[in-house]
């Protein structure tokens, strides 16, 4: 995640520090050397979902699915990941509410020093359930809204969705549980992000996350509903946009991109064009400290029957089962020579990643959607949308200091 | 005389792995004179869909590639899931075998192979009411 918020407008969040802080200058339990070192753990805590939507990664069914953990077992999960010292646990699905254990569950790992937080797409967020789930431990709940009404309830494959989505949104906030909206971007809902963000600012929600499409699950499926690499950078630069205009009124929303590095590159672009190479330098800064694409490394997923997946999106392709073997053990073995070249991928980049002048805060991005869309694992992702002559060049990437 | 460690058969709960798309472990071998590795495993309908997939993550590294189907492989550990502290295998009735082990005596929710899903969530989804 890169925040917008941050970088531009030194608004500091919760989640900031786990990206940007030295260890050694945080006071915060999940901010230690240690669980910097550890990933955010995303959990499929179940694979059935009362929606169908068409860009699901984790290709979500209706219908249930045999093999998710029992309650026993999912506690025992949780363990483990607290034995690792992970520092937060993002319980997903599916449709996490789906789990009628889900409160147990949440309280689970707030008492093991979990930081819980939940996606979900918030049709099924009552207020009692919001009470019951902060009252467990509860810090988040990120709540996916894909458009306005219209394009969101065909995108989600169901009529009422998003209203039912906002009355969900509305639940957390009333009894103040903190609350952001998701927005996955695609050709359809591209004119709609202006809409999204004002429907935000109404409503009282303080955090929007903008996320890229990324080729996994379903989302495979619909590559062609993808932006451009221009619209995309556009879309970019018209969120950073809406972001200091925010600011600007007094309005502190934060706002995150998701799933695209090229956009750790673009903001350091964006800061030179916008107020110069000092503020470049300090954004350059803390996205180097940020490091780049957390494939393998500062993210990992374990899907509902406990395939430990090298990110969320990236579902077909599993590193081991926690069922055989725990969670830590699997994320530190490197004798798996993906997880190795993942971890030390500069090494292997090819193309205009190779030489890229940005290679350091972006790492070649998305390796999923250079293999799904080109079959080359180290080539360079689709979705960048720099010129040749942004990522070459031998200036200063922040931009030359006047004398 | 040499300890033997005590491995138990992993519970996957009675269902086979890789649900709907299955799962195949793939194994590797670097060099002509190395062991076959193991290294996760790939979703694909069929062997060959299977071999293709694991070949454009491994083609890079690997002189042999070997995909079996997932729910072929019988599975003992030291330390499986259902064998610590709050898995199943710490609810079981004594002398209950751990694959025969759910959690439903703490949700009372019904059969172990089903998900435990809230009343309103089954059969056909709905949204929140106003």
């Amino acid at each position: 995640m890169i925040s917008i918020s941050k970088l531009l407008c030194e608004l500091d969040a919760e989640g900031d520090g786990l990206r940007y802080d030295a260890a050694a200058d945080s006071s915060k339990p999940q901010i230690t050397e240690r669980k910097q070192r550890r990933p955010v753990v995303v959990w499929n805590a179940t694979r059935r979902c009362n929606l169908y939507c068409a860009h699901c990664y984790a290709a979500a069914e209706t219908e249930p699915a045999p093999g998710e953990f029992t309650t026993a077992e999912a506690k025992a999960f949780l363990e483990q990941l607290a034995d690792y010292g992970v520092p937060v646990v993002l319980f997903s699905g599916g449709e996490p509410l789906v789990r009628d254990d889900l409160i147990e569950l949440v309280a689970h790992a707030a008492d093991l020093g979990l930081r819980p937080v939940l996606s979900t797409n918030g049709t099924l967020l009552t207020r009692e359930r919001a009470i019951a789930l902060q009252d467990a431990g509860l810090q988040y709940a990120g709540i996916s809204v894909d458009g306005l009404p219209e394009r969101n309830d065909e995108f989600r494959g169901k009529d009422g969705a998003f209203d039912a989505a906002v009355r969900g949104i509305e639940a957390c906030l009333d009894v103040g549980l903190k609350t952001g909206l998701r927005y996955t971007i695609t050709e359809a809902n591209a004119p709609d992000l202006e809409g999204v963000v004002d429907l935000l600012a109404d409503v009282g929600v303080d955090r929007f996350c903008f996320y890229h499409l990324d080729y996994g699950g379903r989302g495979a499926e619909i590559v062609d509903a993808d932006l451009t690499p221009e619209a995309k950078r556009d879309a970019v630069r018209r969120l950073c946009d809406l972001t200091l205009e925010y600011h600007d009124r007094g309005e502190e929303i934060e706002t995150l991109l998701v799933g695209n590095y090229v956009d750790a590159a673009f903001l350091v672009r964006y800061a030179r064009e916008r107020f110069g190479p000092g503020k470049a330098a300090t954004v350059y800064e803390h996205l180097v400290r940020n490091g780049g694409d957390p494939t393998g490394e500062r993210i990992a997923d374990v899907d509902y029957e406990g395939n430990v997946h090298p990110t969320q999106f990236w579902q077909g392709y599993s590193l081991g089962n926690v069922r055989d073997r725990p969670f830590g053990e699997i994320w530190d073995d490197e004798t798996n020579p993906l997880l190795a070249a993942l971890r030390n991928r500069e090494e292997r980049l090819t193309g205009r990643c190779a030489d890229c002048r940005y290679q350091s805060i972006c790492r070649g991005a998305s390796r999923l959607r250079a293999l799904t869309a080109t079959g080359d694992l180290f080539g360079p992702d689709p979705q960048c949308y720099l010129r040749e002559d942004e990522i070459s060049g031998d200036g200063s990437v922040v931009g030359e200091f006047a004398d | 005389m040499v300890e033997k460690a005590r491995r138990s058969r992993v519970d996957d709960d009675g269902e086979r792995r890789g649900t709907p798309i299955p799962q195949w472990e793939v194994f590797v071998r670097e060099d002509e004179t190395d062991p076959l590795r193991h290294v996760g495993s790939v979703a694909a309908t069929d062997a060959a869909e299977a071999a293709d997939h694991a070949s454009r993550l491994f083609g890079w590294y690997a002189a042999d590639l070997w995909v079996c189907p997932a729910d072929a492989v019988e599975r003992y550990s030291t330390r499986p899931l259902s064998e610590s502290e709050s898995g199943a295998g710490s609810e079981q009735e004594a002398g209950e075998a751990p694959h025969e082990t759910g959690s439903d005596a703490e949700t009372g929710s019904g059969s172990k192979s089903e998900p435990r899903v809230y009343e309103e969530t089954e059969g056909t989804p709905r949204v929140n009411d106003p």
